[in-house]
């Protein structure tokens, strides 16, 4: 088949403004996205550019909004977008980020709140001389928070996101449900200041645009809500 | 073609090259210890090939098999190795290991627990004992994710998107590096007192490999071998046994040895469970090159699937069990139609892991040249002719730490020698010349033929005929090389391809030459031609530099392992296969 691939591109040394460009994109139904936008890359625009690295769901980088939603370019096949010849996908970057270039979103500021919340362990009791212990029970409370590669699909879909750019959103804050969880952990009061405050948990209306959004299912909305529930206790 | 921008300066006390688990471990003991140090890297930071390793890491903790001890470790590991493994890393690592992992632990990595709340540990291929610590079938992002945190509560400093061309290295002592920045183009200079290179192996010269294309490809040898350092063992090229086959942008890509670990059974097209016949007593889970060779004699026999494969299959195991252990495999093949809990997945061998690499002293990180050090899969010796699955990411954080260490403990010693300008002018004019080139071949068609012809002639299976075949080719594609079509920016991939080119070509002759020189079959090295172990053959084969890209071959004798590991070598541990039924 062939698909009319349209991306949003914006060279900040040429353009005043972003605008959309058109490509007629040969494709097959098990095809990814990414490999939609390499074929532009590679053999009709050489100076189109996107973060993307190990093309498997695993590093991250390839997050990006698709037909409107956010998603990882590799892990979505072109069969789960359109089903005709000649349909349309529309490529553009994670909304509510600066954009550096075409499909390049500016992280810096998302890495920021990611290191807002201390994403470690903290515990600064001496470590004892084998390794602390942990029943798999209390290993599967943080298990499925474990799995977040910090692609930046939940934080930019969630419209307290949008509307507040300093809010710590969604990735940030199940990276302080990981830790703050984990029976290892001795650092919930400093990581609770950060995220029960103005711009930490109680933006979060419960909109699950994140966990519409997260490419490893994770129901982060649930994990955010037992956040709030400790940090309720807590305070 | 436009004159390049100017030149960026960067001083910094140690230079890392490489932004992986090596290179990240290495960082940290350095900033724990106050040293002023930087990481590279050629991809966004945090995605480093580290972050493929799926099975687990090694350490004798003895959570479920008390029995286990270091020396046990040791002893599987020069088993494995063939007994031609360098005797101070093999100890080194596996006394070691333990404290390592149990430093993780407190970093917050998330390994997955026994009911008595320890570290778990499942069986892998070739080891008496159940040593391998895992996060699921996801180890190391899970490694890659805690050493990223960890150095950012310590604030180490690193560059993302950083591609290296060449070492300075003055009057026998390296004083920095130059390369470029991938993302504007800028070349840049760094000027430290120690470099240290952690970027790697050079799987991604095969033409079926588990590596990405563009990366492993053989760069961190080649930048050691052009600044006078041995490379050693580079005929030992680990084959894994399970590879993907389709869809075909993913070749080669991991099936996890933990498939086999967990208790996935191999089947070749006729439906036999032919491992019985090559390895009765360890079966699956025999060596790796066992079961890459078994597979490989199954296809040219004839009994493989039409892709040239053989099947494993775990769908005997209960459904839970398999989400719980293999999440990724499951959704890996999930996305191509595959649900391992009922079928089974088509598998056939691929390039892996090399073991061989740059010469270091084990007990500081040193290579020959003063203030030039390598960490992790570049470098030779712990492996010996083959690996032990597991032993990859320990070796990253046991050498990382002894590294960091020694380089702190001596860095205020060495008086800082400027970098040379006039090096740098060289090397940057060489990458101008490279982007302006206007030739003949492009860098992918000959990093395409390279790829075959290592498969073809060195692959699996090899012979003089193939061999000398293959070097054969190899100086062709040298010739080629002078007449390259480039005509691209360094913010191109054509233009790092063109780089990549240039190291791939030197790495891969070194790999052919020392194959040609082994005549025996050792571990990883099978010769059709020579098809047993020769005792005399106990040592290694080092492929020396002569400069201008030229190299002589010579032989290294092998230190024997000390008295505890000699005995625990005696005593015959091995994993009972059965213990899995």
């Amino acid at each position: 088949m062939t698909l009319n691939v349209e991306i949003k591109r914006y060279n900040p040394e040429k353009d005043d403004a972003p605008h959309w460009e058109s490509y007629e994109v040969p494709a097959d139904p098990l095809d990814s996205a990414l490999a939609l936008l390499l074929h532009v890359k590679w053999h009709i625009d050489g100076t189109l550019s996107l973060r993307k690295s190990c093309a498997h769901g695993v590093c991250g980088s390839d997050a990006m909004q698709i037909n409107g939603e956010n998603k990882l370019a590799c892990s979505v096949l072109v069969q789960d977008l359109v089903d005709n010849d000649g349909a349309t996908v529309k490529f553009a970057p994670l909304p509510a980020a600066p954009v550096i270039k075409d499909l390049v979103i500016d992280q810096s500021r998302f890495f920021e709140k990611y290191r807002e919340v201390k994403p470690w362990l903290i515990n600064d009791n001496p470590a004892p001389e084998k390794e602390r212990k942990q029943s798999p029970a209390e290993h599967e409370i943080i298990e499925e928070a474990t799995k977040c590669i910090m692609c930046g699909a939940c934080t930019h879909a969630c419209p307290s996101t949008w509307a507040s750019p300093d809010y710590l959103g969604p990735a940030a804050m199940l990276k302080a449900y990981r830790y703050t969880f984990d029976t290892r952990d001795d650092g919930e009061g400093e990581r609770l200041d950060t995220v029960d405050s103005e711009n930490g948990l109680w933006k979060c209306y419960t909109i699950f645009n994140c966990n519409e959004a997260c490419p490893k299912d994770i129901d982060i909305t649930r994990w955010l809500s037992a956040l709030k529930r400790r940090s309720a206790v807590t305070a | 073609m436009a004159t390049s921008p100017p030149i960026e300066t960067v001083t910094t006390d140690v230079l890392i090259i490489g932004a992986g688990a090596a290179g990240l471990r290495t960082s940290i003991e350095l900033a724990e210890k106050g040293i002023d140090c930087l990481v590279l890297g050629k991809r966004d930071h945090g995605d480093a090939h580290t972050i493929w390793a799926a099975g687990g890491i090694n350490a004798s903790l003895g959570s479920l098999d008390p029995e286990d001890r270091w020396e046990i470790h040791a002893a599987d590991t020069f088993n494995e190795g063939h007994l031609v493994n360098d005797a101070t890393a093999v100890e080194l690592l596996c006394q070691r290991a333990p404290e390592r992992i149990r430093e993780l632990d407190a970093w917050g990595i998330d390994f997955n627990r026994t009911d008595d709340g320890t570290i778990n540990q499942r069986y892998f291929g070739a080891q008496s004992f159940r040593r391998t610590c895992f996060v699921g079938d996801r180890t190391g992002k899970a490694l890659m994710e805690t050493l990223v945190q960890k150095a950012m509560t310590l604030n180490v400093p690193y560059r993302q998107n950083l591609y290296i061309t060449d070492l300075v290295v003055d009057d026998g002592r390296a004083t920095g590096a130059v390369g470029f920045d991938m993302e504007t183009g800028r070349p840049v200079a760094f000027d430290a007192d120690a470099v240290v290179i952690a970027a790697g192996g050079h799987t991604s010269l095969f033409r079926r490999s588990s590596s990405r294309p563009d990366e492993n490809t053989g760069d961190a040898q080649a930048l050691a071998f052009r600044a006078g350092v041995s490379l050693r063992d580079m005929e030992f090229v680990q084959f894994h046994p399970t590879g993907k086959v389709h869809p075909e942008e993913e070749a080669g890509h991991l099936v996890t040895e933990a498939v086999r670990g967990e208790g996935g059974r191999l089947y070749n097209a006729e439906g036999e469970r032919f491992m019985e016949r090559y390895s009765p007593n360890q079966m699956e889970l025999d060596a790796r090159d066992v079961v890459a060779r078994a597979i490989e004699q199954e296809v040219r026999e004839g009994r493989g699937t039409e892709n040239d494969a053989v099947l494993l299959d775990i769908s005997h195991r209960d459904d839970a069990y398999i989400h719980e252990r293999l999440p990724r495999m499951v959704e890996e093949f999930a996305e191509q139609g595959v649900d391992i809990t009922k079928e089974p997945m088509e598998v056939a061998p691929t390039a892996h892991y090399a073991m061989g690499g740059i010469e270091v002293n084990f007990e500081t990180g040193q290579t020959a040249v003063d203030g030039l050090y390598a960490v992790g899969e570049c470098t030779t010796g712990v492996h010996g002719a083959n690996r032990l699955g597991g032993n990859s990411l320990v070796e990253t954080i046991v050498f990382g730490q002894i590294t960091g260490q020694h380089i702190a403990e001596t860095l205020s010693t060495r008086p800082h020698t400027p970098l040379s300008e006039a090096q740098v002018r060289e090397y940057v004019a060489a990458q101008d010349h490279l982007a302006a080139s206007e030739g003949t071949h492009t860098p992918e068609e000959i990093m395409t033929h390279l790829r075959n012809l290592m498969w073809d002639h060195a692959g699996i299976l090899r012979n003089e005929d193939s061999l000398l075949t293959g070097l054969h080719q190899l100086q062709q594609l040298q010739e080629a090389a002078r007449d390259l079509d480039v005509q691209a920016d360094r913010t191109t991939l054509r233009y790092e391809n063109a780089q990549n080119v240039r190291s791939m070509l030197i790495t891969a002759e070194t790999i052919l030459r020392g194959a040609l020189e082994r005549t025996e079959s050792r571990g990883a090295h099978a010769r059709t031609d020579y098809p047993d172990k020769d005792p005399a053959w106990k040592q290694n084969i080092r492929c020396v530099p002569t400069g201008n890209g030229g190299m002589d071959v010579a032989i290294h004798a092998v230190d024997a392992p000390s008295a505890p590991v000699q005995r625990a070598i005696d005593e015959e541990h091995e994993l009972d296969y059965h213990h899995l039924e």
